[in-house]
């Protein structure tokens, strides 16, 4: 991309901020090809680096964001249609600005044009004009350009989280391929894709499930083909024989031993049935892997240092010391002994004070990341924030606390966890509460590769054990770095939700404190909401943000921990 | 706090008449509310509607009982009894506000349980005397809600001893009115200022800690009006206090060379 050659005052990622207070929601800016106007995928606004007002192009495009102008269901409409696409924007470009006007700069508000703006209340109305024979004037320059296909693939990509508003409907199902040549200008992010969402039933609930099934199979030698409907059937089978060969997390990892040694041992956890409203006991099967470290993917161990200052400021509680030379309070035993010592003629200086001190750190922290293969979706932000995946900054911001954490001498774990239905959830363990921080651990942090499901609940309750078993010490501390997309073979939306905030609810009854964090993951915070519940969470977008909301996250989840009495 | 002028103080809403109403039933009040959006002022502007002492206590993490009940302190071979803020404000009858109380630790917060009840009264277990409220204490904290859900420190059995007014920026218009007489400027620049604070407010948290505050805007006008360009006033007011991130910041200071004209102000 040309933004890397750029000095830092030029690049347009510069913008990101403005571009976002514009379109209501996190927009990234970024570099488009020289000479092409200004286009946005839904996600990133692409503006030219040489144009003559970029606030202009880019108020444009962040207000067509924020309309709803760009919605999948208007894309589609648009989709292979150039002049379809140009009238619609002569319209919709200045009703889009119109209602956003209050938030506009004052150059971008003088572009409106009040006749056009008033056609119509809607995107579909103004799509209504486009589609009517009424001549229209060609938009502005500074309008840019719409761009449907980019637009529904930069939305496919994020995922089952993204929301699906009402009244959106799935391409027609007709003839998908046909629809793809359409489309023309060829860009990278895969037709396979789209294909597939589009030929089993659009956006149902069906297409995220496959959509990780098969990024699960997605390796280069049978990837580069259109997928048909041999895949889709494979995938069906595998589905219903409820466990394959397919328990991915572990770079090298075989598919072909897994079944006969993820099954037996492990153990058996209750889930939350939310609709009967009881427990299934001993619902799901947890089992405990080693991982085989990378020798590829070493990672360096983070410098935990600007973590280390908000940990290290976390008293889990206060001491009072009796006999100090300072402090909040008269120790009256030792105020009388001085006095009837000087009284008897021995005056001596005694320390007469009670001091209130924060007491010794007896804390073990569990972290537990989330390497499903919705992790491996690209973060938010865009390349603005790093571009990369959302496995990528969680495995970071995982690094960092542990580093951090181990640096202070608080008995930390690290494990990975990922699930293919009820019988199959595996917690990789990266780093037990008594091994080191060393080069070993850090391999295997690398070798983790995303794939597989979330049965978030009985991670937490294994992990939640696996504190009270080995943690040892008497603070204790659940860590959770997730997108917070509970999701797995029967355990689909508020089912999977009411377990998961269920499993934490039920470790805070234990005694140990909860925090969730979700790291460049485009879940809405509602969601997070129903997953975490009330326990403590934040989302952030970058690793590099944890600095700023470490110390009060740490601070809300141990406040209702409870020290260990036994 | 009884002094002649009253703090300039705008109402949004019901606010002064809930207030009031709590003050007179003797009732404990908690105000919600981002930092900067004029929790502070309101207190002292009802302090002064009602005629009452205004103590005000900013809580910290390390704030202890003995620091808002009171100590002994020694002197010469004798102890002495001091006061603190909150035992002070029972026995004049002061209004006794604690700025922020979620800094403060749980331990701590105890302490003004039975004075936000019925029972309006203050134990001082070194003392071991049980103080009653004097005639007009009311006790008001506030509680800056935060960001997403990091802070909820503030334990249920303390929020359920008291009434709770919301508080957040004010509505545009109010708003320029606030700046225009905080800082004395005209009311063109003062919208220009707010429609750059409304700006910042959409952005999630964006790698911002806290949003543009109605205070960090005032503090721009008043900058403006000693003669600095609008776009450097923000920047100094706005920009630079919000974040350290020299990314955040290149971010912010586009959107403020686009909302702010670059003349003087």
């Amino acid at each position: 991309m040309i933004t890397g050659r750029l000095p830092a005052g030029r690049r347009p990622d510069r913008f990101g901020l403005l571009a976002s207070c514009i379109a209501g929601r996190t927009v990234a800016v970024a570099a488009a090809a020289t000479g092409e106007r200004p286009w946005t995928d839904g996600t990133t606004i692409y503006l030219a680096a040489d144009a003559a007002d970029p606030v202009t192009d880019l108020a444009v495009q962040a207000s067509l964001l924020a309309a709803g102008s760009l919605e999948p269901g208007i894309a589609r409409r648009l989709s292979g249609r150039p002049a379809r696409a140009r009238r619609y924007l002569a319209v919709e470009g200045h009703r889009a600005l119109m209602a956003n006007s209050y938030l506009l700069p004052a150059r971008a508000r003088t572009l409106i044009d009040h006749d056009l703006a008033t056609r119509g209340d809607s995107p579909a109305a103004s799509l209504a004009v486009a589609l009517s024979r009424e001549p229209l004037p060609v938009p502005p320059r500074s309008f840019g350009a719409i761009n449907p296909r980019r637009l529904l693939a930069g939305r496919d990509r994020l995922g089952p989280g993204s929301p699906v508003r009402a009244g959106e409907r799935p391409a027609p199902a007709g003839d998908p391929r046909r629809e793809l040549d359409e489309d023309g200008d060829g860009g990278e992010p895969g037709p396979r894709l789209e294909f597939f969402a589009s030929s089993v039933g659009g956006r149902g609930a069906l297409a995220p499930l496959l959509q990780r099934m098969l990024r699960l199979r997605r390796d280069p030698a049978n990837g580069g083909g259109p997928l048909g409907a041999a895949a889709s059937a494979r995938v069906r089978s595998r589905q219903s024989t409820g466990r394959g060969g397919l328990v991915p997390g572990v770079a090298g990892g075989d598919d072909g031993r897994a079944p006969a040694t993820a099954r037996p041992r492990g153990q058996a956890y209750p889930e939350w049935d939310v609709y009967r409203q009881r427990y299934r006991p001993g619902w799901c099967t947890v089992s405990e892997t080693g991982p085989r470290p990378a020798d590829d993917a070493v990672l360096a161990i983070p410098d935990g240092r600007a973590l280390r200052r908000p940990l290290a400021r976390l008293g889990t509680g206060l001491e009072h010391r009796r006999r100090q030379f300072a402090g909040d309070d008269i120790d009256i035993d030792a105020t009388v002994e001085a006095r009837v010592d000087g009284l008897a003629g021995s005056p001596r200086d005694q320390p007469v004070y009670v001091d209130t001190q924060r007491r010794r750190r007896d804390l073990a922290v569990l972290v537990l990341l989330d390497i499903s293969a919705s992790a491996a979706e690209p973060g938010t932000g865009g390349p603005a924030a790093g571009g990369n995946s959302v496995h990528e900054r969680q495995r970071a911001a995982a690094a960092m606390l542990t580093a951090a954490l181990h640096g202070l001498g608080d008995r930390v774990a690290l494990y990975g966890f990922c699930s293919q239905g009820r019988t199959a959830v595996r917690l990789v363990r990266v780093k037990g509460f008594d091994d080191g921080l060393g080069a070993l651990e850090m391999r295997r942090l690398g070798g983790l590769v995303p794939g597989a499901y979330t049965r978030l609940g009985a991670a937490i309750r294994h992990g939640a054990a696996v504190l009270e078993d080995r943690g040892g010490a008497s603070w204790r501390l659940l860590v959770v770095l997730s997108d917070g997309l509970a999701y797995d073979h029967g355990y689909e939306g508020p089912y999977g939700e009411a377990d998961s905030r269920r499993a934490l609810a039920e470790a805070r009854r234990r005694g140990i404190g909860c925090l969730c964090l979700s790291v460049g993951a485009g879940t809405d915070p509602a969601s997070l909401r129903r997953v975490f519940g009330t326990a403590a969470h934040a989302r952030i977008d970058r690793p590099g943000q944890l600095t700023a909301v470490v110390g009060p996250l740490f601070r809300a989840a141990l406040g209702p921990a409870r020290r260990r009495t036994a | 706090m009884t002094g002649t002028t009253r703090p300039y103080y705008v109402p949004v809403s019901n606010e002064e008449l809930v207030f009031k109403a709590a003050f007179r039933q003797g009732m404990a009040v908690l105000l919600k509310g981002p930092t900067g959006c004029g929790k502070t002022r309101f207190v002292e502007a009802m302090a002064h509607d009602l005629g009452r002492p205004l103590i005000t206590v900013s809580c910290h993490d390390d704030i202890t009982t003995a620091d808002l009940v009171g100590r002994f302190l020694l002197r010469g071979g004798d102890t002495e009894w001091v006061d603190g803020p909150l035992t002070r404000a029972v026995r004049e009858g002061a209004i006794c506000y604690l700025d922020e109380v979620v800094e403060a630790r749980q331990d701590t917060t105890v302490v003004i349980h039975p004075l936000a009840d019925h029972r309006r009264q203050l134990p001082i277990d070194r003392l071991g005397i049980t103080l009653d409220a004097a005639p007009g204490f009311c006790l008001v904290v506030s509680y800056n809600p935060g960001y997403q859900s990091v802070l909820k420190d503030l334990k249920d059995s303390t929020r359920q001893r008291m009434i709770a007014i919301e508080f957040g920026f004010p509505p545009p218009e109010a708003e320029e009115k606030i700046i225009a007489a905080e800082a004395g400027i005209d009311p063109g620049t003062a919208a220009g200022l707010v429609r750059l604070g409304q700006a910042i407010r959409t952005l999630e948290t964006a790698g911002l800690r806290e949003v543009a505050s109605t205070r960090v805007l005032i503090a721009a006008a008043r900058l403006a009006a000693e003669g600095l360009t609008l776009r450097d006033a923000a920047l100094a007011a706005v920009a630079g206090p919000l974040t350290d991130d020299p990314l955040v910041a290149a971010g912010l200071a586009e959107l403020i060379g686009a909302y702010l004209p670059d003349g003087h102000g």
